[in-house]
């Protein structure tokens, strides 16, 4: 089998000294690490490919569309006050390397420091298996209430965004990021338990989209709740924290959760025929 | 041990026999009979004209196929039919002939889900061992991978299947259901050029055709390209003629629109299809169903795949387009884990989701 | 005093050097426009009145998009000068950007930027003609300076951004931050 090749950079990254470094590819996007316009601050840069497979004129269309979309919805955001990174650049026509081919759009973004939701709880779970034997009850309610705390920001956040008028579309525990504070430290004094301090910030809104229907913002809480259900098995019996911190994070938030009630016993989607 | 696999979900009657050797050697394909109920051109196949069909058939194709495949009835070891899903009235025809000669013959039944049986048949053929599966056909759009004795439904459309916006179009057009409408879309799709503007609707992993295929029926009605007549002189028409007078001035033909549905739709297909190989990091792709037989899908996947450094797996239509040995094949499989469908159970369903038949026979 | 001029190489674009010079009390701003508008090749130049600037940041953005749609022969304007103010400008009509962002004659901050689009045009160039050409006094190109020039009620009107918070003095300010990363989305999304 042949080896995967990146698609060369969309220019001006192409120029770009040192090279931007690829972190991850997804089915839609390549993210990248690479400075900002200053030099001395990091920076991530979305590049979204072109899709070799699809009629030019299609692909054009579509990679405008979506790198358009998210970037109205973090533009959006940022001027809501919401917790998410700044968008610092944008291009939507995208330009291939030398031959001036074409390459893909492209977005930059604040460079946000600090581990995914994902990795800080992986983390906690795997201390708490540690050290599980010589915790006594009033340490694992202690530790518990911590991963609590942290669920309760991680609902406040997700309702703010709600309250903006946008709904996430792929909300999992990778696509929330904890940006601690500039003086914290990776773990708790004393304990060594892992740090769950810091602000929490969503990122890729690639699937995002306007929306202030109760029905798409539960369908929001309904993902994560089962990304957090089959990645965090031990965080998910203090999901009713997150559902607290949400429901005090916005008027219409008790609507919404109602809603969730019914796509929980329906699941994300109906049942349908054949 | 030897199995006959009885299919009439749509408008395929097909028998199959497959054999899957003692000494654990490769499955072979001893019989692979077929005969498809063909309505006229700008109509559909009914729920009972497609049930007469197979019933009317059903007895000459049993017997076709074991004689082609030189096995006596004291040969066979079980009986399998499809129990879902699919159109209910052909599928109960199916049904009835199915529990007869288990009666008849004391054999005994498995019954097989449709869209497993595809999975498992494009499996055995193309050799491929996990990949994301794409099953694509009349009544079913689905991305499917496999996690823990069970196919999961990563993507599907929300409406209806890519197959049957494919064949709804032909019918907007006149085009012959012989020997597949989506067959004879394809072919005319090669002359076209210009890409209209379709709705393009990709949901995560999901997809919608229904807004697709009012657009462009919506545009043939507007240029004044559907019908019988527009239909009568494209029959008369060389290909260079097609191309010369009408492709002017933005003007779409016939072929155009059958160029964009593709193109659109197919793009919908890859992107989904992709989306999940991201997810389940997988590099493979198999493509089953009916659909799945069209050459331009294949390219399509073919360069998304290498482009992620994988590779794609497609089979040709003898055994995409819906036939008796995929549910030969699906249900040995089970009948080799103990897996038996008692008389009384053996019903049909026109609803059977992929993600409910336990799959105990993989790891 | 000598000339103040600052030479930012903006990360991605190696080869073309941004010249950036800000003043205060600026004497000649009539004459440098109209130099400007009698299209002098040695007057071209972005000149823009630095109270309607908010922060570093902001102009780069602005210089970089320009930069960028230059590179890629997406020019709006007639060339990557006029194309950084019309950058700064939340929206595509041109003459707009020039009235709000562009000098007048009685503009006395001034910020002006120059991109060294060849190899002709470099820091030496560049200060030498400004030092002969302009009457006023140089200052530093920062957060700190711009932050005495900025009018942000012009800058929040202009931007459409009234509902925001306007910052206040101190530093580091989160309303700041929010209305600087507010321009930055709409210098980004400008003809989107």
């Amino acid at each position: 089998m042949e080896e995967y090749k990146p698609p060369a950079l969309p220019s001006p990254f192409n120029n770009t000294i040192p090279p931007p470094i690829l972190l991850t590819q997804g089915a839609e996007a390549h993210l990248y690490k690479t400075t900002s316009l200053d030099p001395s601050i990091p920076a991530a840069l979305k590049i979204r490919p072109s899709k070799p497979y699809r009629h030019p004129i299609l692909d054009r269309r579509l990679t405008r569309q979506r790198i358009i979309s998210e970037a109205r919805c973090l533009a959006k955001l940022i001027r809501e006050g919401v917790s998410v990174p700044a968008l610092l650049a944008l291009d939507w026509e995208g330009h291939g390397g030398p031959e001036g081919g074409w390459g893909g759009a492209w977005l930059m973004m604040e460079w946000i420091d600090g581990p995914v939701v994902r990795v800080v709880l992986e983390q906690w779970e795997a201390w708490m298996k540690q050290n599980e034997g010589s915790l006594d009850e009033s340490q694992i309610e202690n530790e518990e209430a911590r991963v609590r705390g942290l669920l309760r920001k991680m609902g406040s956040a997700i309702g703010v965004l709600h309250k903006a008028g946008i709904v996430h579309g792929d909300l999992t525990t990778s696509n929330l990021m904890l940006r601690p504070s500039a003086d914290a430290g990776d773990a708790v004094e004393g304990t060594g338990a892992p740090s769950l301090e810091g602000d929490v910030v969503l990122i890729d809104f690639g699937l995002a989209s306007h929306s202030n229907q109760d029905e798409d913002r539960a369908v929001d809480l309904y993902v994560l709740e089962r990304a957090i259900g089959s990645t965090h098995p031990r965080s998910e019996p203090l999901f009713e924290a997150l559902i607290t911190g949400y429901r005090d994070s916005y008027k219409g938030a008790s609507s919404a959760l109602k809603k969730l009630e019914d796509v929980r016993l329906r699941g994300r989607k109906r049942s349908m025929l054949g | 041990m030897i199995a006959i696999g009885m299919e009439g979900s749509a408008n395929k009657l097909g028998i199959g026999i497959m054999l899957h050797p003692k000494d654990g050697s490769a499955p072979q394909v001893l019989a692979n009979i077929r005969h498809t109920y063909v309505s006229p051109p700008g109509e559909g196949f009914l729920p009972k004209d497609t049930a007469r069909h197979h019933r009317s058939w059903v007895v000459k194709l049993v017997k076709q196929a074991l004689k082609e495949a030189k096995v006596s009835v004291d040969d066979v070891d079980c009986i399998c039919f499809t129990k879902g899903p699919g159109m209910g009235a052909p599928l109960q025809s199916v049904v009835i002939a199915a529990r007869m000669l288990s009666l008849l013959w004391g054999k005994e039944l498995v019954g097989v889900n449709h869209c497993v049986g595809h999975i498992e048949m494009g499996r055995l053929i193309t050799g491929a061992t996990n990949p994301v599966v794409l099953y694509v056909s009349g009544g079913n759009t689905q991305v499917i991978a496999y996690s823990s004795q069970r196919y999961r439904i990563f993507g599907e459309t929300l409406d209806m299947a890519v197959g049957n916006c494919l064949d709804r179009f032909a019918r907007t057009l006149h085009i012959s259901n012989d020997p597949a409408p989506g067959y004879n879309i394809e072919q005319l799709a090669k002359q076209g050029k210009q890409l209209v503007d379709l709705p393009y609707v990709v949901k995560g992993m999901d997809c919608s055709f229904s807004g697709i295929l009012a657009a462009i029926d919506g545009l043939a009605k507007q240029w004044g390209l559907g019908g019988e007549e527009k239909a009568r002189e494209d029959e008369q028409k060389t290909v260079d003629s097609i191309t010369a007078d009408e492709s002017l001035e933005g003007k779409p033909t016939r072929a155009d629109l059958c160029f964009s549905l593709q193109e659109t739709v197919f793009s919908m297909l890859v992107e989904i299809t992709e989306r999940a190989m991201a997810h389940v990091g997988s590099k493979q792709v198999l493509i089953v169903g009916g659909v799945g037989s069209n050459e331009r899908l294949q390219e399509m996947m073919g360069i998304m795949a290498r482009d992620r450094g994988g590779s794609v797996y497609a089979t040709d239509e003898r055994f995409c387009i819906d036939n008796g040995i995929m549910i030969a094949q699906a249900g040995m499989l089970a009948y080799g884990t103990g897996f038996r469908t008692p008389l009384s159970e053996s019903t049909c369903t026109q609803r059977f989701r992929t993600d409910e038949v336990f799959v105990k026979w993989r790891d | 005093m000598a000339s103040s001029l600052e030479t930012i190489s903006v990360a991605h674009l190696p080869l073309m050097p941004v010249h950036v010079a800000l003043y205060r009390d600026v004497q000649n701003a009539a004459f440098l426009k109209g130099q400007l508008l009698d299209g002098q090749a040695e007057f071209e130049y972005a000149f823009i009145d630095a109270s309607m600037v908010l922060s570093r940041a902001q102009v780069i953005a602005a210089v970089f998009r320009a930069v960028n749609d230059y590179m890629h022969n997406r020019l709006k304007s007639h060339n990557v000068h006029s194309e950084i103010v019309f950058s700064l400008n939340p929206t595509n009509n041109i003459s707009e950007s020039f009235r709000r962002f562009g000098i007048t004659d009685s503009t006395k901050d001034m910020l002006v930027v120059k991109v060294s689009v060849s190899p002709e045009i470099t820091h030496e160039s560049v200060a030498a003609h400004l030092d002969s050409s302009v009457q006023g006094t140089p200052v530093l190109f920062d957060d700190q300076t711009l932050s005495e020039m900025s009018d942000i009620n012009k800058i929040k009107k202009a931007y459409k951004l009234g509902a925001l918070p306007s910052p206040t003095a101190k530093k580091n300010d989160e309303a700041k931050q929010r209305l600087e990363n507010s321009l930055l989305s709409s210098i980004a999304l400008r003809g989107s």
